[in-house]
């Protein structure tokens, strides 16, 4: 009875609020507050990062407000993933800050989607790009709009403790190495470690990040990627890839599963309990800070047969609100964030290797220290990126989640490869390119 | 022991051993109970306080001893983790955060004990048409998780303008938004003999008096909890202030505690530790001076033939 | 009741309501008019009551109501949070029951509803029945046990829960000490969700505190008549406190089933997002929430919303009727 009056409530009230919801799509109350005329203007600003990169923010900000007086910057951040929660809503409410840190692999989701300003109008007049290298500006295009600008770039590395490789007695890759020679090195740490207690292993199963099998990919020749957005590999490559560790999974060699949940956010590599994992190399102060030692060293990416064949990533962007009231003041900021000497020398490599020149040639590099380790490790591979980086496609976000827990699920031992090459493409068919 | 006195030797009575022996009995009946009561509860404790005990001391450990040490006691004692949280993010203060927190609790106690005490005294003791469907709506609102309602609430905020204050966190608290502690009260008062109400009436009181005379000092206990339990759910609130709050002035102690743990950047476990024992504090002192109050239960209050 | 509006006809309960200013003549002989079958409100009743309701209506139409409906009409959209919602009927309902992840993460749910809140609300009531009984220290150990609520709801509780918990932690030296040999709980799916549940007991201070609070409106009287009676603990027990508890019980009852369903942030924070390891800690909620903010299927999220919804809606249903035969209010319910 009172069901019923409560769903013939609503179903009444569903015109309405559908009526207000198309309308609220197309636009809504900015929250930044003034915009008075011909006075001050207020930016909101936006980014994730540790309370250490909030405080090199605020540095950076007070800069530019000091060299603009009529404006003025609201600054607001949080950690990665209540960051994106917070973004999404604002999405939704159309309310996006001014200017706010945007990721690749979210890039094409507000881009596509309309939320985020074409910048293109401002480059190179507002938001000076002299300092750019074309490929990566052009990472921040869709379909030659500019959706946001990069502020620093990263690449591929495989990270390795020595401190670990000589507690178990084995000899650290050489630059130049193969998938198989890694494998073997795996299998050789893990056979070494396999009396510690707990027991040492050579890597965890690299095959579950979804970044390495692009890099994989695109050593096969081929772009993963269309240019409108859709996947350009199919289950055999997939399968492939995957297989490439299946003789160190079936032989136990790949750091179990069940540690890695165990000591999460720390993960094997971590924790000093695997010799090595691949990731972006601006996570070297990342890695040195959990694993405790300074003993870390980086090597390029496995090299099929025409080398490792690295891409330079824009590690962030920044992008600018659809929804913004002063697009104009938008882009003097970014330009200010991208280019500024000062700004190069507070951050750091803290966001990665600084895209312009000169916020690189500013840094404060001393010997020895994890910026000059990631700069000079940037500087040997610069010869192996020859690619440019495959622009995520929509929906990047959850089919690289996916991949994670279908990872997961295969270190259990829940599924087999051919499964999770089923099931992943039955999700990833559904989730990409829905608009 | 003898003393020297004119008078007499006093008259002591009969020793009745029976007696002595039945209090003895007692005595010991009552300690043991003691006892058993105190070892249950000591036992009960270390088992509960273990996770609060390791919190603490982790707060003092290096950040490279926390994670994957199952140690209890530090090797390795450090306090910089407090000096990093007392520093504050950002450039805002620690203090501020507090602040901050403590305020937004006390002003939603406030306006939980106003709206669910009068919200609660209608459910629970008027008779008006529509009540039984309200009661079942307000039950429904308990029934839908949050998450799906954020999205349509923050566009309702942001049309109102009251994205980045704190009215959209203490608007729901003034309106009886929480049908936890309307529907908690209900319960109280129904508990309440109406026989109370009944000689108000005869005295020719209506719901007003009634209500602030006879019911409202009687749920004290339902008033205490409610008040306890909202300073607190306010205090640990995460999702209001994270979608609400855009400038870091504003910002809440569990915003700022998350921000030392960021995958992306390098994470400083301590000082999120340490952060949290500081936040834990001063809910802690609240529940323990308010939960007295509890003591006062309504037992025999006002209740006559 | 009777009226004490001295102006009213004298209604007698049962009969109709004596018509005095009707003057019957012999032409019409009207039938006795019948009782309304509805109850006749008191204007004072209506008007106090809709007085002491307007907050809540307030803020029930104000604040609730809209994203209440609007979450319902999101449920037969596909909704990416960025484009306008598009209308697909009851698509997302069908693709539901036929998601296994969907099935995986209600299993879930129930387990740690019917395993979960028993236990949780076992522990408050023994707990607070022992906290009740006069000794010193008492203030001091409600506080001691009230802790877990305040703590579990921090993010640092996923740290320091997974520390308890994996190898070589205490519970696994415990374990071993007994001669199990499980292993840490963490890494492992059959004991991840076991994990939570405990998590969730421990946080049993809550519904203590609200025990607490119902047993000492509990009339000394009651229990001194009964000793005089010579009932022992267990019949003061089952016919004094129980009784008198009820009202307290259906409540911590009703309203821990409820939150059993919605938990969420224990399984968020320990599992880092995942609902790991192999879906083990996936709740109905976590899943939701990926669902609507990872995979931006708003729709899709607001659909398992509502059939959550339902489910509770009728436990709540069945809870309430069958609330009539076994609570007692004193307060002499109609």
């Amino acid at each position: 009875m009172r069901i019923t009056r409560k769903a013939a409530g609503a179903a009444a009230a569903t015109a309405a609020v559908a009526l207000v919801l198309t309308a609220c799509s197309g636009g809504g109350d900015d929250s930044a507050e003034g915009g008075e005329e011909g006075g001050d203007v207020t930016l909101t600003v936006a980014w994730w990062g540790n309370d250490d990169r909030a405080a090199r923010y605020e540095e950076s900000i007070d800069l530019f407000e000091e060299a603009n007086p009529g404006i003025t910057v609201q600054t607001q951040f949080q950690d990665w993933e209540n960051y994106w929660t917070a973004r999404n809503t604002e999405a939704a409410g159309q309310s996006l800050p001014d200017v706010f840190q945007m990721d690749l692999s979210y890039l094409r989701q507000y881009g596509g989607t309309g939320q985020l300003a074409d910048l293109s109008e401002y480059t190179g007049s507002t938001i000076d790009t002299s300092g750019f290298e074309e490929a990566l500006l052009s990472s921040g295009t869709i379909e030659g709009a500019q959706y946001g600008i990069p502020t620093s770039q990263n690449t591929l590395a495989l990270f390795y403790n020595q401190d670990v490789l000589d507690t178990i007695g084995v000899d650290p890759l050489e630059p130049g190495y193969t998938w198989d020679d890694f494998n073997a090195f795996i299998a050789e740490a893990s056979e070494a470690g396999a009396g510690e207690d707990p027991a040492i292993y050579g890597s965890g199963d690299y095959t579950g990040t979804f970044w390495f099998f692009l890099q994989w990919y695109l050593q096969q020749g081929e772009q993963p990627f269309t240019e409108d957005g859709q996947l350009n590999f199919d289950e055999a490559a997939v399968t492939e890839f995957l297989n490439l560790a299946s003789e160190l999974r079936e032989a136990g060699q790949l750091y179990p599963t069940e540690r890695a949940v165990q000591l999460a956010p720390l993960g094997g590599f971590t924790s000093n309990e695997a010799a090595a994992e691949a990731s972006w190399d601006n996570f070297l102060a990342g890695y040195i800070s959990d694993a405790g030692t300074e003993n870390i060293h980086m090597l390029p990416m496995p090299s099929g047969d025409n080398g490792p064949q690295q891409f330079w990533k824009p590690s962030m962007l920044l992008s600018s609100g659809a929804n913004s009231e002063h697009p104009e003041e938008a882009a003097e900021l970014i330009s200010f964030l991208v280019n500024d000497p000062q700004v190069g020398e507070i951050f750091g490599t803290s966001k990665g290797v600084p895209a312009v020149a000169a916020q690189r040639d500013a840094m404060n590099v001393e010997e020895g220290s994890v910026d000059a380790t990631v700069l000079e490790y940037e500087e040997s591979v610069a010869a192996d990126v020859t690619e440019s980086a495959p622009l995520p496609v929509e929906g990047f976000g959850s089919i690289e989640a996916e991949w994670m827990r279908l990872a997961e699920e295969l270190g259990y031992g829940n599924i087999t490869v051919d499964e999770f090459v089923e099931q992943w493409f039955a999700f990833a068919n559904d989730a990409v390119g829905q608009s | 022991m003898t003393t020297l006195t004119e008078s007499p030797a006093p008259q002591t009575p009969p020793v009745d051993h029976e007696a002595l022996a039945r209090r003895a009995a007692a005595r010991n009946k009552r300690r043991v109970k003691s006892v058993i009561f105190h070892a249950v509860a000591v036992g009960a404790t270390i088992v509960v306080l273990y996770p609060a005990a390791w919190m603490l001391f982790a707060s003092m450990k290096p950040n490279s001893d926390i994670i994957g040490n199952t140690q209890l006691i530090p090797d390795v004692w450090t306090a910089e983790h407090y000096t990093t949280a007392l520093s504050g993010i950002g450039g805002v203060s620690f203090w501020t955060f507090f602040n901050n927190s403590l305020l937004l609790a006390v002003l939603s106690v406030v306006g939980t004990v106003l709206s669910s005490t009068v919200a609660a005294y209608a459910f629970a003791r008027i008779d008006f048409p529509g009540r039984g469907p309200l009661f079942a709506v307000m039950i429904g609102t308990l029934l839908l998780p949050f998450h799906v309602t954020i999205i349509p609430q923050y566009i309702l905020f942001n049309n109102l303008g009251m994205v980045n204050t704190y009215y959209p966190l203490l608007l729901p608290k003034f309106l009886a938004a929480e049908a936890f502690f309307v529907f908690l009260m209900i319960q109280f008062i129904r508990g309440i003999p109406r026989s109370l109400d009944e000689a108000a009436r005869i005295d020719g009181c209506g719901h007003g008096r009634i209500f602030f005379r006879i019911i409202l000092p009687l749920m004290r206990p339902a008033i205490v909890t409610s008040s306890i339990f909202t300073f607190i759910w306010s205090w640990n609130d995460f999702l209001g202030p994270l979608l609400y709050l855009k400038d870091p002035a504003l910002y809440t102690m569990p915003i700022a505690l998350r921000q030392y743990v960021d995958q992306t950047s390098v994470s400083d476990y301590g000082a999120q530790m340490a952060m949290a024992v500081l936040a834990l504090l001063p809910v802690m002192i609240f529940f323990v001076v308010f939960q007295r109050f509890l003591i006062n239960g309504v037992a025999t209050q006002g209740i006559k033939g | 009741m009777a009226s004490i509006d001295p102006g009213a006809p004298v209604a007698v309960p049962g009969q109709p309501a004596p018509a005095q200013h009707l003057q019957r003549t012999d032409a019409e002989t009207p039938l006795p008019s019948p009782r309304p079958a509805k109850r006749k409100y008191k204007r004072e009743d209506i008007r106090s009551g809709y007085l002491f309701l307007s907050p809540w209506i307030i803020g029930f139409v104000g604040l609730t109501a809209f994203p209440m409906i609007a979450s319902l009409y999101l449920a037969f959209t596909d909704y990416d949070l960025f484009t306008s919602p598009q209308w697909v009927g009851f698509d997302n309902f069908v693709d539901l029951f036929n998601d296994p992840r969907f099935i995986q993460s209600a299993q879930v749910t129930a387990g740690y509803v019917l395993l979960g809140t028993p236990i949780k609300l076992g522990a408050a009531l023994a707990v607070a029945m022992l906290l009740n009984m006069k000794h010193r220290g008492q203030g001091a150990y409600r506080s001691i046990f009230y802790a877990p609520s305040l703590i579990g709801a921090s993010v640092s509780i996923a740290i320091v829960w997974k520390a308890m918990f994996i190898d070589d932690g205490i519970v696994d030296r415990v374990q071993q000490a007994v001669g199990i040999d499980i292993g840490g709980w963490v890494g492992n799916p059959a004991f991840s969700l076991p994990m939570l549940i405990l998590l969730g007991v421990w946080g049993f201070g809550a519904p203590m505190v609200i025990f607490l609070a119902g047993l000492k409106q509990i009339p000394a009287e009651l229990y001194e008549a009964a000793e005089c009676d010579g009932a022992g603990p267990v019949r003061k027990f089952w016919n004094i406190t129980l009784p008198m508890l009820s009202p307290v019980l259906f409540f911590n009852l009703l309203l821990e089933t409820i939150a059993a369903f919605q938990v969420f942030s224990s399984a968020y924070i320990i599992s880092g997002g995942t609902g790991g390891p192999a879906g083990s800690t996936m709740f109905y909620t976590l899943y939701l929430y990926l669902r609507g903010f990872q995979d931006f299927q708003m729709g899709y999220a607001s659909a398992m919303a509502w059939v959550l919804v339902s489910v509770i809606a009728v436990i709540t249903v069945i809870l309430f009727r069958s609330s009539k035969g076994w609570v007692h209010y004193t307060g002499d319910e109609r």
